[in-house]
């Protein structure tokens, strides 16, 4: 009776702990704005695989609309049939779904992916989105920031009129990542116009490995760039790392219900490895002299999910 | 005497309303008085158009930025006329559409420039002002960060033709260029954009992934 107790107990305890790994925690809020990041997605691996079905496994449990894209959205040719192998086909149930994706451009990718209708881009290499009141997205060119696209962002933020202004491209502004790490250069130019008009979030991908970087001037910055590719130990986690994770491929969920952004991270196996909030403060814009107070973005909850055991 | 007081009274009124109104009009927003105020980038926004300004009175290289200038706008132009019909970008989910399109748009440029010759935009006389305009860039320990960004992701060795009207290798990468080389650079008109393999800068035509003009080595050793 014993020796089945404890046989019991063995086989239902990983299922508990999967389980608790696998909860949704997000608040999943009625009308809040609902979607997920991937990155540096066109390699057709398995891990490819893996996070598109768990995507579309966890799109059941949380309804979201719109995909970003942090571009490298095909690696190597281009090809008609490298559209179905490298993306149509992975991501074919939640296109059928009626999901939207909204692509970027990685330093792996042709222009003439501007026009492919599923990308969203509308024939441009930036472009900008509002999926509801109150939350736009910006979509840069990371691989070629030029006088024309900084006076396109500033005119587009300036105009936004909306409280969450999140950009999205491809090279990190900051980065643990032993490859490439933070794209310095066009931190130069960039980062001075989102601390001008009050960016709250700017997604990343480039580097193959996610990394949740410490709010830098009060702007909160992610990179997720192994949704198909995985650098396994190149993520050296620095003073800039709260989370980081090089070991699995992953995607993200995010939430944002009026002031609070929710953000849970999600491996290839359908477990949390990293989840938590970032509450914005406001529409004040930062001075851009100013590079300690951190009004925009105040706080970064610590994550609740056990990160795991550093990596040696 | 009191009906001119009434009459006075309500001038006064009346301009001061005006005052008001133009003052509240003037008056800029806390946040209108910070987006105001110079950042680094503008800064570095200024200084590249004054660098790369067609105007002598501002640039001494303005004479041979303004021979550029009008040989890319030029190729601009021919491009525009060329991109129509079949071979006008559009928005489709029909992978097979984008790619026709793009064959038939540089088949219509290569046609269109099949006498083109390494040197036509890059000419003689601009090379050493862009030698100019990119060497403090890449000089001390800056240059050496931009050097890095340069051999990031680079296409390999041997694999993008430097000859113009060649296609841009398909499975290649696009090398990204560091943006404070962009920024000492004059601006390009869509669809033209630098990119920079090796030490060697090129003109791409980003639509029909044409090599347009290159200028061997551009960048110091």
């Amino acid at each position: 009776m014993r020796r089945l107790s404890v046989l019991v107990f063995a086989l239902v305890l990983p299922i508990a702990v999967v389980a608790a790994g696998q909860e949704l925690r997000l608040p999943d809020a009625e009308g809040s704005v609902k979607f997920a990041v991937i990155g540096d997605t066109g390699e057709p691996s398995a891990g490819q695989i893996a996070i598109a079905k768990q995507m579309a496994a966890w799109r059941a449990k949380f309804p979201f609309k719109f995909v970003l894209m942090m571009g490298d959205n095909l690696y190597g040719s281009e090809s008609p049939g490298d559209y179905q192998k490298k993306f149509s086909g992975p991501y074919k149930a939640l296109l059928d779904g009626g999901v939207e994706f909204h692509a970027a451009l990685g330093n792996h990718d042709d222009a003439a992916q501007t026009q492919f209708k599923p990308f969203n881009m509308n024939g441009q290499k930036y472009y900008t989105f509002k999926p509801q009141d109150g939350v736009r997205f910006f979509a840069l060119d990371s691989n070629y920031v030029d006088q024309k696209q900084i006076a396109w962002l500033e005119k587009e933020l300036s105009a936004s009129g909306s409280g969450w202004k999140i950009p999205f491209f491809h090279h990190p502004l900051y980065s643990s990542g032993k490859t490439h790490g933070s794209a310095e250069l066009q931190r130069s130019l960039l980062e001075p116009v989102f601390l001008k008009y009050g960016v709250n979030v700017v997604f990343s991908g480039h580097e193959h490995f996610y990394e949740r970087i410490k709010p830098q001037k009060g702007v909160a910055y992610f990179i997720i760039g192994s949704s198909s590719k995985l650098r396994r130990g190149d993520l050296n986690k620095s003073e800039l790392t709260v989370y980081g994770n090089d070991q699995t491929y992953a995607f993200m969920l995010v939430e944002i219900v009026n002031d609070e952004l929710f953000f849970q991270t999600i491996n290839d196996k359908g477990e949390t490895i990293d989840a938590g909030s970032i509450r914005r403060a406001g529409d004040r814009p930062v001075a851009p002299t100013n590079t300690t107070t951190q009004p925009v973005v105040p706080q970064s909850k610590p994550s609740p999910v056990q990160p795991g055991p550093e990596r040696k | 005497m009191r009906v001119h007081y009434l009459a006075y009274l309500a001038a006064g009124l009346r301009w001061l309303a005006i005052a008001v109104l133009i003052s509240a009009c003037s008056t800029p927003k806390a946040t209108e008085r910070v987006a105001a105020t110079s950042t680094a980038t503008d800064v570095a926004i200024e200084q590249s158009k004054q660098k790369t300004s067609t105007d002598p009175a501002v640039n001494p290289n303005a004479a041979a930025l303004a021979e550029f200038k009008k040989r890319v706008d030029a190729y601009a132009d021919l491009h525009q006329d060329l991109a129509k019909g079949d071979a006008k970008p559009h928005e489709t989910a029909d992978p097979a559409k984008i790619d026709v399109t793009k064959n038939t748009l540089a088949s219509k440029v290569q046609s269109a420039r099949a006498s083109a010759q390494p040197g036509d935009i890059f000419t003689p006389g601009v090379q050493p002002v862009f030698r100019q305009l990119l060497a403090p860039e890449l000089k001390g320990e800056d240059g050496r960060d931009t050097k890095a960004v340069l051999k990031d992701d680079a296409p390999a060795p041997g694999t993008v033709p430097f000859k113009v009207n060649a296609k841009f290798p398909e499975n290649q990468p696009r090398p990204t260029v560091p943006s404070n080389l962009l920024l000492s650079l004059p601006p390009l008109p869509k669809p033209l954009e630098y990119r920079i393999v090796g030490r060697h800068l090129l003109i791409l035509d980003t639509s029909a992934d044409l090599v347009v003009d290159y200028m061997l080595n551009a960048i110091p050793a």
